[in-house]
């Protein structure tokens, strides 16, 4: 997330809110989702996007799937 | 007297809006089915139907005059002429920036809201102009930036919607510069004062104020992406940064405007600052 979108360490936290806090729009939440299935080789539905909220959902997401 | 002649606009602004209605209705039930005649394609056929659009923008602007809602001064108009497709991006203050702006550009396409096919007045209307719907989700950036590479100008309101009734500028949305990064081409972006203000959001359209309201259209020059973002970014990073680039564009013009003494509405207010770039110059959001 830092390289795609610069955000700063102390932002990300588990809790963040990726709408509320990081000002992520729809554009932005399909460039996540095709960097989150590149690393994990994952393939995420659009279910999957619209379950998630924070980074928390993300890692809880990805964890359950590996 | 003076009363009066607020009684006169406020029948003046109500005529505007019923001639607003019925002029699309006119447009779609009499003019469009004889102007696709002979078109020979689909795009002939929309850029005709947005030629007779611009005409009622223009009728329609002359009666307001007339009528003393709104008095027009544009700055730079003869940009707007200039050949080949132009993102033509704009602050959004009143209800009737589009006409404002249509009645300046022979072709113009839109980026409307979908309650607009389903309003009888305006469906006919944005149906025939090949107008594009705002609920195709990310799709919506592709199909902005395909008018754009088919040589045909796009007006897109960063806000999304009006200004607050006060005139600070809203939050700015990314989709406007995701269409000029995938579209390659530079913004072009008008700087739109109204005072006093009314037909804002949030304002009833019989609160007609106690004189014409007065318009300035201020066509500025481009900004072209490739000076603000470099390529190796992120289309994330990218997008941010051309789009506080922008916001800081509007901050600066409407923020010296009013210093400058005009456009009451804004003088004297602190505008909020949005997407300031931290120390990499990079845009932070919000």
């Amino acid at each position: 997330m830092k390289t795609e979108f610069h955000f700063r360490d102390e932002d990300l936290r588990l809790s963040t809110h990726l709408v509320d806090d990081l000002d992520l729009d729809s554009i932005d939440a399909v460039d996540l989702a095709v960097r989150v299935e590149e690393k994990t080789g994952l393939s995420l539905t659009e279910a999957d996007l619209k379950s998630i909220r924070t980074i928390q959902d993300i890692v809880d997401l990805i964890d359950e799937r590996l | 007297m003076k009363r009066l002649s607020r009684w006169a606009r406020i029948a003046g602004t109500a005529i505007s809006f019923a001639a607003f209605g019925v002029g699309g209705l006119v447009l779609a039930l009499f003019c469009f089915p004889v102007v696709r005649i002979g078109a020979k394609s689909a795009r002939e056929r929309e850029e005709r139907a947005q030629y007779l659009v611009h005409l009622a923008f223009r009728f329609h602007v002359r009666l307001m005059e007339l009528l003393g809602v709104c008095k027009l001064s544009v700055r730079g108009a003869e940009r707007l002429r200039e050949p080949g497709g132009q993102l033509i991006v704009a602050n959004h203050a009143t209800l009737i920036d589009v006409v404002l702006i249509g009645s300046l550009m022979p072709q113009l396409d839109c980026l409307v809201k979908t309650g607009a096919w389903r309003n009888p007045f305006m469906r006919g209307v944005v149906r025939a102009a090949g107008y594009v719907p705002n609920d195709l989700g990310e799709a919506v950036v592709e199909a902005c930036a395909a008018r754009l590479r088919e040589g045909r100008s796009l007006l897109l309101f960063p806000e999304g919607t009006r200004s607050m009734q006060g005139g600070e500028l809203g939050v700015f949305h990314r989709g406007a510069a995701h269409v000029a990064l995938r579209s390659g081409r530079p913004i072009r972006p008008l700087v739109i004062t109204c005072s006093p203000r009314f037909l804002t959001r949030g304002q009833h359209w019989y609160d007609v104020p106690d004189r014409p309201m007065s318009f300035t259209i201020e066509v500025g020059e481009p900004i072209d992406p490739r000076h603000v973002t470099k390529e190796d970014e992120s289309r994330g990073v990218a997008s941010r940064k051309l789009t506080a680039a922008l916001r800081d564009f509007y901050q600066a013009r409407l923020y010296d405007r009013a210093g400058r003494g005009a456009g009451d509405a804004i003088q004297g207010r602190d505008l909020q600052v949005g997407h300031r770039p931290d120390e990499d110059g990079v845009p932070f959001p919000r």
